[in-house]
């Protein structure tokens, strides 16, 4: 299954679907939380903590840096992109806006 | 002429505090023009503006000359007849605008943007003071949506994902083109520890501190303004804000005249 959450600012939709997520991987599913928001959060809801929260999401900075190659898989962005969250479910982030344009 | 933009996590307070504040900032005779740039605007309900849905027409703007912006205010419409013509008239004599309502579709939001930077760009400075409500999140105000502002209110909840999004909001400070006042403002205080883990996490100038009213989220279930039903602790914490924003002009700390062609 596929579950997308949607709603106005600050309506509750990361900490539904962080719960959600965690509450599918205790019944045993394999589950992957997306973060499509461009200003992320999903690691906080899900208990990856602040610090990890930030280093997953400096990882694209590294693929800019070229530190790190492209993943060309599904399966090779959640490996290099991803973070185990508790409950077995994989985070992974789409993007993040998170500097001012230049104008 | 005071510009301020509010910015901060969706849900974080933004309208209820930017709607308050221009009616509180238009009650001290200051000609108030109140612009939301959200694309769910929700400022109609904190001004008191019974209908929510103002959106700026398709046709304010024609394509722009090649070399320039790609579209532009239609011939004969200025920046001072765009806001006679498409604002709407609050309580407190608040003129209201709305930008980027996604009614419509991409393009149309495209020209939402340019009318609204136009008109910021062309618009006599000594006529109003500014009162702007951005969308939730990072994006617009990354892109510079905030421009016009003098200050910039990032308004910041005691909680770890509002004071990380303000943390990214502070990045703002690193451009060029920004508000030459950036503060944050912390909303929905319980006690004082609250406003102690906002500013230590952000290092940095928090002015005021919004106490938790119930009142606010009783009049958002109504649909009322803060003002207009039963107003308490956030009501004069506001009047407190507009008065902290009001001096940091009398300081003449020197904004930058941002909306000086």
């Amino acid at each position: 299954m596929k579950i997308a959450v949607v709603g106005k600012g600050g309506s509750g939709k990361t900490t539904v679907s962080g719960v959600l997520a965690r509450s599918f991987g205790r019944s045993g599913h394999n589950v992957v939380g997306l973060d499509c928001d461009t200003n992320p959060n999903l690691g906080l809801s899900l208990g990856v903590g602040d610090l990890e929260t930030e280093r997953l999401l400096s990882l694209r900075d590294q693929i800019e840096d070229s530190e790190q190659k492209h993943a060309h898989t599904w399966d090779d962005i959640l490996e290099a992109y991803g973070t185990d969250a508790p409950d077995g479910v994989r985070l992974t982030v789409v993007n993040r806006i998170d500097n001012p344009e230049p104008d | 002429m005071i510009r301020i933009a509010f910015a901060g996590k969706g849900g974080s307070g933004k309208s209820s505090l930017s709607g308050t504040f221009a009616r509180l900032l238009a009650r001290r005779d200051r000609p108030v023009l109140a612009v939301d740039s959200d694309p769910l605007p929700g400022m109609a309900y904190s001004l008191g503006i019974a209908v929510d849905d103002h959106p700026t027409p398709d046709d304010v703007v024609v394509e722009g000359p090649e070399d320039g912006p790609k579209w532009v205010l239609r011939p004969g419409l200025d920046a001072a007849s765009f806001i006679e013509t498409y604002a709407s008239a609050g309580p407190d004599h608040v003129q209201y605008l709305q930008f980027g309502n996604t009614w419509g579709h991409f393009q149309t939001l495209q020209r939402g943007q340019h009318a609204w930077s136009q008109v910021v760009r062309e618009m006599d400075p000594a006529a109003w003071n500014v009162v702007g409500d951005l969308p939730g999140g990072t994006r617009q105000a990354m892109f510079g949506w905030a421009k016009y502002a003098d200050v910039l209110a990032i308004v910041v909840e005691p909680t770890p994902k509002s004071i990380h999004v303000a943390r990214r909001l502070l990045n703002i400070t690193k451009a060029q083109w920004a508000p030459s006042q950036i503060v944050v403002v912390p909303n929905r205080i319980e006690e004082h520890a609250d406003v102690e883990r906002i500013s230590s996490a952000l290092e940095c100038l928090a002015i005021g501190a919004v106490p938790n009213d119930l009142a606010v989220t009783e009049a958002d279930k109504l649909a009322l303004s803060p003002l207009d039903y039963r107003p308490g602790p956030f009501v004069e914490a506001v009047e407190q804000l507009v008065s902290v924003v009001e001096s940091i002009y009398d300081l003449d700390v020197q904004p930058q005249t941002n909306g000086k062609p």
